[in-house]
């Protein structure tokens, strides 16, 4: 039933999860045990994901791996998972990730080791699970699993405000969630009365026109749950605290991996399942993600904190993710996705790096550096290669997804046959809802600029310039399971910035395939006003809308009508 | 009514755990030593023979099937034993976390194990009453009992206050549920739920089965401790023993809003509605919203542990109010969403207040938040269970009370053409308020650490209660396609 390979998705998540059940079955004492199990674990776990590229077809354009079976019948719900070409990377990132923060933070978690060994597993379960999910109330499940154990790394082993900061994190994410949550019901009970049975798997769920209204109003609570994720200016304002209290492992995970997560609910459920929805929110969105770029990248050069720094670079950053998804084109969404690879691999190995600065000297504030090259040359080079990655130099990962986002911006609205010419590498013309591209485009580019700004800035105050700190005098230099935690990531920068192509061509048919399916749902045509039905399918008459808004509505206009045609009988009785 | 002998076979149930409390009483009279354990040990078998009764006899019913026992006063069928087996088996964990906290709390009675079966057999009552007598019956029974057990703790000020109030807006409470049951009486011409709701479509007297429905919202509001009928809960819950508390939250609970499926979802449900604009739903859904939020903010401000547990049941009877308005509405899964609903929530319920019966020692019960401070360091199974039913409460994944939760708002999404809504995005809101305060415990437990060391009320039935609730609880969350067929 079941194809090939398809095994190895539940298997990705099972396999953290039972290396965290058997963690704690360890006695309480072996930290050093705990950490070797859990670099161990997540290792395996990592080239067993290796093994999807054994069954993917690169060339295809579906869901591929897919592992189905019945969860709770009376509610339809599956537990189903397979990946596509977008959720593909994030996978292998994510698992790439795990033993590298775990191995790169092996000597900085002293207390309970053990605990936070099974947080971190169960948290990269997951994540995992979250992104190979492919039914609605699964992805709910595990998008909430994710938050108690990162809850937990920043309350127990987070800084002095860790108190503040975890519980900030955690409402927001979950006031977020739950309006999702709300949405979720909606889809599926409407959707349950179109397809005859209720169900949660998200292909079916796909193939219900909602209306109009309707789109509107769930596209919006999607949108405010992935946004809060994102983060999208001003919705971002738990990030820099969470960033700052987080231990350097959770910091890591949090930037490197969960903020993917707003993106991808994007191009996953909120855009496909509410393509007018999309249409109708995009322009703010658009518009607050070029806010966030630049506001990010002016935020982050006022830090003096190293972390809070990164926190607003991301901002930054995620903002071009953003941008690039709205913009519809192979090019801006493929970008998008690997400016989210390049970023989880940069930002990730900077803070790895702070962590190592704040083992050794305990702060954080950039005056407190200052001429660390001499004293520290390995860790100083890996940095750089690490900044200038982050900051989008030629030839390392972050140019080429910040590169693409934008020329896909450009191209957001183009249509050559209409003499609207298009920039390079494309030939359709675009269906887009991003209000002026040019300017936006234009705008988001200098948040290139400003990015190598501050993060030039923040490498010449930690590692440049005089060593007039005494108490920096004689920091040890890289030790050895730090070196084996930077090296991979700086190769991933490398062979992320110079070949680019074959991970693209495996983004790209899915990615066309997203961009077609979007257009042809959005153009389904004259339903907007008609109950839900299927695609492609005449709509049965009826009304429409968010029931009792349209009611109220409708009973408010019957009520005025009655009031005009009392005062009209009144009139004509009067003579 | 005819008396036919046979019907007693459909309720050994009740029976066992009738005939065990009026034992227990007569033993506790010849019982010598302070000690009780032994009559601990009787009530246990009692609750537990009764709920294996229970399932005996759920597995002689094909789904569907009803016995009408009595002449319809009671009824037999595949629900009421899954409610009866709950019953029972929230009355055995009642009893396994006694022994312990009566002997460290000094309030060693042995009264309290033949009054819990004997409000144990009132809610089995309930949950087969198909009769507006034996509703009442069945109400007064549990109600009287937990009146009584509440002020168990002689010695305590506040044990004697809390009682005095229940037993007060409780007897008040009676009067409102008597009232409309004979105004409905009157509309209707029977008692019987199973008929009277063709009987009330076409009363004559609509305004009488108005009055009554009001009546009867406004006295289940009490039960249930529904805002604004709420007031009495805080209050019985902290003074109260706290394996007494754990009962009223789980059993009493879940009894009546069992009685009100009957009430509200059979007798008075469906075509009643035309009345309905103005009928008993009107009033219900806006308790139940002003319950789940009134509730939810003022167990923010809580430091008292139980005094916070009391303010998120009262939030709790909320969601349980939306789903019955949703029954009441024509919802066809309502009624599995409730029943799911209860269930895990009892599960969670005992599971919280067996942590809160352990922490705490012999002259200081530890009921504070700023008590529990360092807690899962020196006792970490306990702050894990406790953690797991935290996140139940607050309804986070994968936990029973999540998919509890998510099935009570799906059945409300369901009901009246998508109306309610509005009263959706509520329940789910205040669930995000809800997180804050039941993370304050979680916080307090993980992320302080405690001055001094922490002595605890430790027992192998307290053990045994919060080893296995947080199972039961992700058993529930991970795999509720089973429970949905039980009860479903």
């Amino acid at each position: 039933m079941n194809p090939q390979g398809s095994f190895l998705l539940p298997l990705l998540i099972a396999l953290p999860l039972l290396g965290a059940i058997f963690v704690m079955c360890t006695p309480k004492s072996e930290s050093s045990l705990h950490r070797g199990l859990g670099i161990a674990i997540t290792t395996i776990t990592f080239f067993v994901s290796l093994g999807i590229f054994k069954f993917f077809n690169p060339a295809g354009d579906g869901f591929q791996l897919v592992f189905d079976v019945e969860w709770i019948p009376g509610l339809g719900a599956h537990f189903k998972t397979g990946v596509d070409g977008i959720s593909l990377f994030l996978v292998i990132l994510t698992t790439f990730l795990m033993p590298i923060t775990l191995i790169g933070t092996k000597s900085s978690v002293e207390k309970h080791a053990r605990e936070f060994i099974a947080a971190m597993l169960v948290l990269e379960a997951g994540m995992l699970g979250a992104f190979v999910s492919l039914d609605i109330f699964l992805f709910y499940m595990f998008w909430e699993v994710m938050l108690i154990p990162m809850y937990l790394l920043i309350g127990i082993w987070g800084g002095q405000r860790r108190l503040y900061a975890s519980i900030k994190f955690v409402i927001y994410t979950m006031l977020g969630s739950l309006l999702m949550l709300v949405a979720i019901f909606y889809v599926y009970v409407k959707a349950g009365a179109v397809l005859g049975t209720y169900t949660t798997d998200l292909e079916k769920l796909l193939t219900v026109a909602l209306p109009y209204n309707a789109q509107v109003w769930c596209f919006g609570a999607f949108a405010l749950a992935f946004a809060i994720k994102v983060p999208l200016f001003p919705l971002h304002t738990w990030l820099p605290d969470a960033h700052v209290e987080a231990p350097t492992a959770g910091s890591v995970i949090l930037a490197g991996v969960m903020l993917k997560f707003g993106i991808y609910g994007f191009l996953r459920y909120a855009m496909p399942l509410f393509p007018h929805g999309a249409a109708v929110w995009a322009p703010a969105l658009s518009v607050l993600a070029v806010i966030g770029i630049i506001y990010g990248a002016f935020v982050a050069f006022a830090q003096d904190d190293v972390k809070k720094l990164i926190a607003y670079s991301s901002v930054s950053h995620l903002g071009f993710c953003m941008l690039g998804i709205l913009t519809l084109t192979t090019m801006g969404i493929s970008g998008s996705i690997y400016a989210m690879l390049s970023h989880g691999l940069t930002t990730g190995g900077l803070f790895l790096g702070i962590g190592v600065l704040y083992e050794r000297r305990h702060t954080r504030r950039l005056a407190e550096y200052g001429g660390i090259w001499k004293q520290m040359p390995v860790f100083a080079g890996m940095f750089l290669i690490i900044t200038m990655g982050s900051a989008g130099l030629p030839a390392l990962s972050g140019f080429i997804g910040e590169f693409l986002t934008i020329f896909g911006t450009f191209n957001a609205g183009c249509d050559p046959g209409n003499g609207i010419p298009c920039v390079v590498g494309q030939t359709e013309p675009v269906h887009h809802f991003i209000p002026a591209p040019h300017w936006l485009g234009a705008l988001a580019a200098t948040g290139v600029i400003f990015g190598a700004i501050y993060l030039l800035f923040m490498f010449h105050k930690v590692f440049f310039g005089k060593l007039d700190k005494t108490r920096n005098g004689n920091l040890p230099d890289l030790k050895r399971h730090e070196l084996v935690a930077f090296i991979p990531i700086v190769i991933g920068i490398f062979l992320g910035g110079m070949f680019p192509r074959p991970l693209l061509k495996i983004m790209e048919p899915s990615v066309q395939k997203f961009i077609k399916d979007f257009d042809h749902r959005l153009n389904e045509p004259e339903w907007s006003d008609h109950a839900p039905h299927l695609y492609g399918q005449t709509p049965p008459p009826g009304v429409t809308a968010l029931g009792a808004v349209a009611d109220i509505q409708r009973n408010l206009d019957n009520v005025a009508k009655g009031a005009e045609n009392a005062a009209a009988e009144m009139k004509r009785g009067t003579p | 009514m005819t008396f036919n002998p046979a019907d007693l076979g459909w309720l050994v149930p009740y029976l066992i755990l009738a005939i065990t409390g009026m034992l227990l009483v007569l033993a506790d009279a010849f019982y010598r030593g302070r000690d009780r354990t032994l009559l601990a040990g009787l009530a246990l078998a009692g609750s537990v023979g009764s709920a294996i009764a229970s399932i005996v006899l759920y597995r002689q019913l094909a789904p569907g099937e009803t016995h009408g026992l009595f002449s319809d006063m009671l009824v037999a069928d595949r629900t009421s034993y899954v409610l009866s087996a709950v019953f029972a088996l929230t009355t055995a964990a009642t009893v396994l976390i006694s022994p312990a906290h009566q002997r460290e709390h000094d309030w060693q009675m042995g009264e309290f194990y033949g009054v819990l079966l004997l409000a144990s057999s009132g809610t089995v009552m309930l949950a087969q009453a198909s009769n507006l007598i034996t509703v009442f019956l069945g109400i007064e029974t549990m109600s009287i009992g937990v009146y009584v057990m509440t002020a168990m703790r002689r010695k305590s000020r506040r044990s004697n206050e809390a009682a005095m109030k229940y037993f007060l807006i409780g007897a008040f409470a009676t009067g409102f549920l008597v009232y409309g049951m004979a105004l409905l009486y009157g509309a209707a011409g029977t008692m019987n739920l199973l008929r009277m709701q063709s009987a009330l479509s076409s009363t004559q007297n609509p305004g009488l089965v108005i009055a009554g429905g009001f009546l009867l919202v406004v006295a289940f509001g009490f039960k249930v401790a529904a805002v604004p009928f709420h007031m009495w809960a805080p209050d019985a819950y902290e003074g109260a023993p706290t394996p007494v508390t754990a009962f009223m939250a789980a059993a009493v609970k879940s009894a009546a809003v069992a009685a009100m499926i009957r009430v509200f979802g059979t007798a008075l449900g469906g075509d009643i509605l035309p009345f309905g604009t103005l009928g008993w739903a009107s009033p219900m859904v806006v308790i139940a919203a002003i319950t789940i939020t009134i509730g939810n903010v003022t167990a923010v401000r809580q430091d008292n542990i139980k005094r916070m547990l009391a303010y998120s049941s009262i939030s709790h009877a909320g969601v349980l109010l939306v789903g019955i308005c949703a029954l009441g509405l024509g919802s066809p899964s309502a009624q599995s969403a409730l029943i799911y609903y209860l269930i895990a929530y009892s599960v969670t319920t005992l599971g919280a207040f067996a942590v809160v019966a352990y922490v705490g020692s012999k002259g200081r019960e530890r009921l504070l938040v700023d008590d529990w401070a360092g807690l899962a360091s020196q006792h970490p199974g306990a702050a894990l269970a406790m953690t797991i039913c935290l996140l139940s409460f607050g309804g986070i994944p994968p936990t029973g009370g999540f998919f509890g939760k998510f099935y009570v708002f799906k059945s409300a999404m369901d009901a009246y053409n998508g109306q309610l809504l509005w009263l959706v995005v509520i329940g789910v809101v205040n669930s995000a308020i809800s997180i804050y305060y039941y993370l304050r415990i979680v916080t307090a437990m993980y992320f302080r650490e405690s001055s001094s060391p922490i002595a605890t009320t430790r027992s192998a039935g307290i053990v045994f209660v919060i080893a296995m609730a947080p199972l039961l609880i992700l058993e529930l969350g991970i795999m509720p396609g089973w429970w949905l067929k039980l009860v479903g």
